[in-house]
């Protein structure tokens, strides 16, 4: 955690914190809907139906790491010999498991809109 | 653990296309509309006074001050200071100086609070309305109907939720009715409002509700039934015992440092 000096130096600015939250909630809602497309269509039921969305957005969270994230601090990592994940979330853990629960309820609905279009 | 035979309904296809398509669409349409009548709504903000105005941003200085002293060096930051101090002390930037010591107005009998009152009712109607509109339109066109069936389990304790208005009494709790599908609706349709509105919209009921603890807060600050007197009292006190801790101290060293060769 940062002292509060360190904090008066470099600044969490709110504005841009949620920024970052926001651009990622979208995507995680947005996602979240086609995964659910992808199962209804699939088929699939019950837990590979969970499991098949926790896989995926991990996925899309990994992909956001490696190509926004990732290139980023590459530099900046290597001159401090941090892991740079501060440069845009506070924790990691926003990133890994943030949208998992917002987008939860748009999976269902079109999982099961889905479901039942393609096995009526 | 016996296998429980899988039931199976055979539904209409005529179904989809006439309860479960047409109650969806409906919900999209309707959270659209929600966000242009809010956006449309919205009243812009009255104009105020010159002395309420002042009153307001006074107060608003002395705050943008504290959170920001550190950026300013200390002897500007004591030059404000002593001057906002006093002249929050004695009350020059009050609205009516006159009225210093009395109570502040009772909130009803103001017409400015009436104003903020009447905002917040509008935003409840716009969530209310088509609200209780859609669900009379769903009970009295679609219930009873079993439209869907969800594709994980379900306990036994959510048939009463899931089968509102089907009156049967072995039914499998994932087959749904089309009261059902709309909840889901309600909580599914966030992202699609997202993707169609952008991320500030007012279609979402979810978010209407969470909106409304939200603005609480800077509604209070200015609010009727405040005294501003106190709470320039308040803010005086606040900047006096501020701490100052000037952020450039020391940044030649600090500076030094990252070039370090």
């Amino acid at each position: 955690m940062l002292t509060e000096r360190q904090l008066q130096i470099s600044p969490i600015v709110q504005e841009s914190v949620m920024h970052n939250t926001k651009t990622l909630t979208t995507l995680h809602n947005l996602t979240a809907s086609l995964f659910g497309v992808g199962a209804g269509i699939l088929g699939l039921e019950s837990y590979p139906g969970f499991l098949f969305y926790l896989i995926f957005s991990l996925i899309t969270s990994a992909l956001v790491y490696a190509f926004r994230v990732r290139p980023g601090f590459i530099e900046e990592s290597q001159a401090q010999g941090n892991s740079g994940m501060g440069r845009y979330f506070r924790n990691s853990m926003e990133l890994w498991t943030g949208g998992l629960f917002e987008g939860l309820s748009g999976f269902v609905l079109t999982w099961t809109l889905f479901y039942g279009l393609v096995r009526a | 653990m016996a296998q429980i035979p899988v039931q199976t309904i055979h539904r209409d296809p005529q179904l989809f296309y006439w309860i479960l398509i047409p109650i969806t669409v409906v919900m999209i349409l309707t959270g659209v509309l929600r966000h242009y009548a809010t956006v449309l709504m919205a009243t812009e903000p009255k104009k105020q006074e010159l002395p309420a105005i002042r009153e307001q941003r006074s107060l608003l200085r002395g705050i943008n001050l504290r959170t920001n002293a550190n950026v300013i060096s200390p002897a500007s930051f004591q030059a404000r200071k002593d001057y906002l101090v006093n002249a929050y002390e004695r009350g020059d930037f009050l609205k009516d100086p006159d009225k210093k010591g009395q109570a502040a107005a009772n909130p009803m009998t103001d017409p400015a609070a009436m104003e903020g009152m009447m905002g917040m009712m509008k935003g409840n109607m716009a969530m209310m309305i088509p609200q209780t509109l859609i669900m009379g339109w769903i009970n009295a066109f679609f219930s009873g109907f079993v439209i869907i069936r969800l594709p994980f389990p379900l306990t036994i304790k959510f048939k009463s939720m899931l089968q509102a208005g089907v009156g049967t009494r072995d039914m499998d709790p994932q087959w749904m009715s089309s009261i059902s599908w709309y909840v889901l609706c309600i909580f599914g349709l966030q992202s699609v409002f997202n993707y169609l509105l952008g991320s500030d919209n007012a279609a979402s009921q979810m978010a209407q509700q969470m909106g409304q603890m939200g603005p609480g807060a800077g509604a209070q600050m200015f609010g009727p039934g405040v005294d501003p007197d106190k709470q320039f009292k308040a803010e005086a006190e606040n900047l006096s015992v501020l701490a100052h801790e000037y952020t450039l101290e020391g940044v030649e060293d600090r500076l030094l440092e990252t070039v370090r060769v």
